[in-house]
């Protein structure tokens, strides 16, 4: 009898864990709503000669031409849309023209914006690599950096960058003038407006603003006014990282295409995830390794105006081509 | 047997003195242990602030083995209380710390 109890309160627990399961796949682990993407072309492999990377950590597209930081050789790689070398520029050191690890990459107006790890500044080039303008400089006051990993520019000019160490994304005028920022210097939180080392940032075509929260495996979405629109990246979007669609495990690098869909270098998950502008998500593609659409950590991520998707393969040292399956 | 002349053997005499005084010691070097260094935002976060600390020399990163090995220009040494805070300011936990073999 006591047997016969024990079995029924054994499999009603079953059943109630079992449920609780499905119940938690059901709501934090949505489904694709479109292909995947193929794999088109790879280049590059480790080394310091042009077509060469040594951590490529960030990536951009304007026109038919695809910039990569190639960060550890502290310059700026160009090539065609089929991976041909086209040029490179930036040296490593402080001064105008140098580099000092550059990271994630933005392209606005015919500028590309690099943000400079070891250099706490913004530095703004023409498109054949001539240095424009530097931004910023070391600290947490307002207008500086603690190692900014990404930047992006709003329709304003006004510059939005993931200041890394300060926790905390800033506002600033062209110029670099401090307007407002999101987050509190300096101080981690997983909570909403809050950050835990922001590694990127992407403007949409409406104005929102979309940062990769990195090491809260989310992206947080502000509107043009500076509230918190959205949040998405496991159950409730507060640091539960994990490999299931629609999770993160560290984002380090967020891009929106032309009609306003978000993707995400999903670093540790070794895959790029695409999600609508509501942040539903859509696809995603790559697995770990080092084969053709494989990762070795995919780190940052571009979309080319015709929606071909370009990311940069870190620990492979090179950059990966892919395009929407029918 | 080799046969030194006196000059010979002064030189050897001499840079043995050197030696002994540390002058052409080769630079102190250590390894830092650190977990979770696979991202490269956190190991250039470590590069960046020891790179930064008084009498190091250069850092190098070994993201895949978890590794930092640190080169201090001669006559400087790292203690561990100071390699510790660094890396706990980069966002880690430095989980051990000793010398390394010298840097050619």
């Amino acid at each position: 009898m006591k047997l016969n109890t024990a079995l029924k309160v054994g499999r009603n627990i079953i059943i109630a864990v079992a449920a609780v399961m499905v119940a938690g796949w059901l709501a934090f682990v949505p489904s694709a709503k479109e292909a995947p993407y193929a794999f088109v072309t790879a280049w590059g492999e480790k080394g310091s000669a042009p077509e060469q990377f040594n951590d490529p950590t960030g990536i951009a597209v304007a026109g038919d031409e695809v910039f990569v930081s190639d960060s550890r050789n502290n310059r700026i790689q160009v090539f065609d849309l089929d991976g041909h070398f086209k040029r490179q520029f930036g040296s490593p050191g402080k001064g105008p023209g140098q580099l000092g690890r550059p990271m994630n990459l933005t392209i606005h107006e015919g500028e590309l914006y690099v943000a400079e790890y070891f250099n706490d500044r913004i530095q703004v080039f023409s498109l054949d690599g001539q240095s424009i303008r530097l931004i910023g400089k070391s600290g947490s006051g307002p207008g500086e950096f603690n190692a900014p990993g990404g930047v992006a520019v709003a329709s304003n000019g006004d510059l939005l960058v993931a200041d890394f160490y300060n926790q905390r994304i800033q506002n600033l005028k062209a110029d670099g003038n401090f307007v407002r920022q999101w987050g509190t210097t300096g101080k981690i939180g997983i909570w909403a407006g809050e950050f835990n080392y922001p590694t990127d940032v992407a403007i949409g075509p409406d104005g929102t603003l979309y940062t990769a929260d990195g090491y809260n495996d989310r992206i947080q979405a502000f509107g043009p006014d500076g509230t918190l629109q959205r949040k998405w990246g496991g159950p409730f979007a507060i640091n539960i990282f994990g490999p299931f669609n629609g999770w993160f495990a560290t984002v380090t690098g967020v891009t929106v295409d032309q009609k306003g869909n978000v993707f995400a270098a999903d670093f540790y998950n070794n895959r790029i995830q695409k999600f609508a502008t509501d942040g539903t998500f859509l696809t995603r593609f790559g697995t770990k390794g080092g084969g053709p659409g494989q990762f070795d950590h995919a780190i940052a991520v571009a979309v080319a105006d015709d929606g071909t998707v370009f990311t940069a393969d870190f620990g492979n040292n090179r950059i990966e081509k892919w395009q929407q399956g029918k | 047997m080799t046969f030194r002349t006196f000059t010979q053997r002064t030189a050897i005499a001499f840079s043995h003195i050197l030696v002994a005084t540390g002058v052409l010691a080769a630079p102190v070097t250590y390894q830092l242990r650190v977990d979770g260094l696979s991202c490269p935002f956190c190991a250039y976060g470590i590069e960046k602030k020891l790179g930064a600390l008084a009498g190091v020399g250069r850092v190098e990163t070994h993201i895949k083995d978890g590794v930092v090995i640190v080169i201090m220009k001669e006559g400087f040494t790292l203690d561990e209380a100071t390699a510790k805070k660094t890396v706990k300011e980069a966002g880690f936990s430095l989980r051990k710390l000793e010398p390394a073999q010298s840097a050619p």
